[in-house]
């Protein structure tokens, strides 16, 4: 296709091990789903929609994707209202205003007073005009409206964005995308149709020690395996809401500055609270679960 | 034969082999796999597996048919026959049934004269047990009406508006060109209201049957009339019935709805099924600012206390709770079901629903409903 070869080639991996090799400098170890679903988001130039439950680390799987690429993060958060002004772009109107008062008698031309320093560029104008590599994040696209999902479906067929006083902007270089949902509702066909798609479920046992250990440093591994144990009993219970990757991490790192070797009843009592954020799942697991799970947590460690 | 034709073949032919377990794919998302694995190391499995799920599937739902068709293709293992595709939708059938079954009510045997008004206040009135399949063609006609209101909420979006009172100034900039830049015109915004996410959880247990046509073409109409309503069956179980009923025909919509729906006319578990709706779609911040509609009649199979436990965590995340029960329109009604009983501390409004007239006020109550716990 012509109109692929006006876009300079995106710096990318040769190799999924290549990503994930620097996703985990990143700080990031992703599942080898979510490092072929990136790799491929690359290789293809399509975006990658990201779904899971909330703490997965949706978001953060972008945030290291941009760090891995060396390419500068510009984030969307959606919610409902979203609308172009806040997207897109805006007029600086103030300095318009004050730009015609210099101006005097009548002698600023509209054209003038709608060139691009009056423009406030807002995160999807950013990324499309954007010259050096970027890794645009949608976060929860689910929470914009309808009417912006169909525009953004606009703006990811072609990467290009007109604004009426200006003319139309495409991007020299494809952002890399990455957009994520809770599923409070299905999105557009048309916009899935266009993206490549990840579920991120929670990770294995093995898989958060690696996490905890790399992303919490010098805690002794003994606690990380206890820790992210724990959490996996906890996620088997019937809460309101389970704990994702982000509270293990929060609680290791609590864990780690108290100086803990390891659980006991005592500590996890008293640090729950930051990784059971809702009152009813912190009374259900200390009334009865408590203890049991701690043993498990401890009974781990011994195979 | 290359080894590149073998794979384009394999993955065509597994391309069939998803549509058949209901994906869609399109020849676009093949020539994406295709590219894919062109990128990646045919030699390990697991690159080709996640390849063609990350091409291949849109949604979640789509990962346990994939997965199969994955093993029955790839690794030649044989699917598992799940029982649960091979039952035949039950819904048309208990629907024919009941709507056949007792027509001659006393309403319908009304003077042949009477014409217009009089004959849409009858309708208007009439229970929506005693209905023929007449009385709902014509029911089906009224409904649009009645459903496409809805409680708006203020949006962060700003229109022009002649009252407003934020300053626009896109538009002040644009008209001081002509006269120096003073601002001699004054244009202004203020936001504009839109309307209120809706989720309906309607019971489709058998003592509710013979409301549940009625009262399906209700949400089908909520569902076709705009934005933002997500629709619910309960029984045992919860179902996620909106895009089921985003069919513009509702015969059509209908029958899709109780091809999904297992547990038609079967037993309720109104706790559980609360619960389900909670921990899935409560946790996905659904909830949260919308208006939630239960309909059922309170008879539950099972735990109170979990009923009213659920309806407590279902309230302090909705705008405002609507129960709608159809028994509440006959005149000696108590809500005595345990269910019931444990479900209503926890509802803002209770309102009937077994004949249009009925629906009309709970239109009125869903468009004028206010902030729960409101001081």
């Amino acid at each position: 296709m012509d109109a692929a070869r006006r876009y300079a080639p995106r710096v990318g991996f040769a190799t999924i091990d290549g990503l994930e090799t620097a996703l985990h400098d990143a700080g990031y170890l992703p599942d080898r789903g979510l490092a072929t679903a990136l790799f491929l988001s690359l290789t293809l130039e399509k975006p990658v929609l990201l779904e899971g439950e909330a703490g997965v680390g949706k978001t953060e799987a972008a945030k290291a994707l941009a760090s891995a690429l060396g390419a500068r993060l510009i984030r969307l958060q959606c919610y409902e209202g979203l609308d172009v002004q806040h997207a897109v772009y805006e007029w600086n109107y103030l300095r318009q205003l004050l730009r015609i008062r210099a101006a005097q008698e009548g002698t600023i031309s509209e054209e003038e007073l709608f060139g691009p320093e009056f423009l406030i560029r807002r995160p999807l104008l950013e990324a499309v005009e954007s010259d050096e590599p970027v890794v645009l994040l949608i976060d929860e696209i689910d929470r914009a409206d309808d009417e912006f999902e169909a525009f953004l479906l606009e703006v990811l067929s072609d990467f290009q964005i007109t604004i009426p006083e200006v003319g139309t902007i495409t991007a020299e270089r494809r952002p890399a995308v990455v957009l994520t949902s809770n599923r409070t509702r299905e999105l557009h066909d048309a916009l899935k149709r266009r993206c490549l798609y990840h579920w991120i479920g929670h990770p294995s046992l093995e898989r958060e020690v690696e996490i905890v250990t790399l992303r919490v440093p010098g805690i002794p591994e003994r606690l990380a395996r206890q820790t992210a144990a724990f959490v996996r009993g906890l996620r088997g219970l019937d809460l309101a809401k389970p704990p994702g990757v982000a509270e293990t991490i929060d609680w290791a790192h609590a864990l780690a500055a108290l100086g803990r070797e390891e659980l006991d009843a005592a500590v996890v009592e008293d640090t729950l609270g930051s990784v059971l954020k809702y009152h009813e799942d912190l009374e259900l697991v200390r009334d009865s679960a408590l203890a049991a799970l701690v043993e498990q947590a401890r009974a781990v460690q011994a195979t | 034969m290359s080894a590149g034709d073998a794979i384009v073949r394999q993955v065509v032919t597994f391309g069939r082999c998803l549509r058949e377990g209901g994906l869609e794919v399109g020849p676009g998302r093949l020539g994406d796999a295709l590219t894919g694995l062109s990128h990646v190391d045919v030699a390990r499995p697991d690159d080709v597996y996640w390849t063609l799920r990350a091409t291949l599937v849109t949604r979640a739902e789509e990962v346990e048919p994939f997965d199969r068709a994955f093993r029955a293709w790839f690794l030649r293992r044989p699917s598992r026959a799940d029982g649960r595709d091979a039952v035949p939708p039950p819904l048309r059938r208990v629907l024919e049934q009941h709507t056949r079954a007792d027509g001659g009510s006393p309403e319908e045997e009304g003077d042949p004269t009477e014409i217009g008004w009089s004959a849409h206040e009858v309708l208007r009135q009439k229970d929506f047990a005693a209905m023929t399949p007449e009385d709902l063609a014509r029911l089906r006609v009224l409904l649009d009406d009645v459903a496409a209101r809805r409680p708006l909420r203020r949006s962060r979006r700003l229109r022009p508006h002649h009252r407003g009172r934020i300053l626009d100034l896109r538009r002040i900039a644009r008209l001081s060109l002509a006269t120096g830049g003073d601002p001699l015109e004054r244009a202004f915004r203020r936001r504009s209201e839109t309307p209120r996410k809706l989720v309906v959880l309607c019971d489709i247990s058998g003592s509710m049957e013979k409301y549940s046509r009625a009262l399906l073409l209700f949400l089908h109409a909520a569902v076709g009339s705009g934005r933002r309503v997500e629709v619910f069956a309960f029984g045992t179980r919860l179902t996620h019935l909106t895009a089921d009923l985003a069919t513009r025909d509702p015969e059509k919509a209908l029958a899709a709805a109780a091809d999904r729906v297992v547990d038609w006319a079967a037993g309720t578990r109104i706790g559980d099924a609360l619960k389900a709706y909670n921990d899935v779609w409560g946790r996905r911040a659904l909830t949260r600012g919308a208006v939630v509609v239960v309909v059922s009649d309170g008879w539950d199979r099972g735990d109170p206390a979990l009923v009213g436990r659920e309806m407590a965590r279902l309230a302090r995340a909705a705008y405002a709770v609507v129960w709608v029960n159809p028994l509440k329109g006959h005149p000696a009604y108590q809500p005595l079901a345990g269910g019931m009983q444990a479900a209503l501390p926890h509802v803002d409004r209770f309102v009937p629903g077994h004949n249009l007239a009925s629906l009309e006020e709970l239109a009125d109550v869903l468009a004028g409903i206010e902030r729960r716990h409101a001081a």
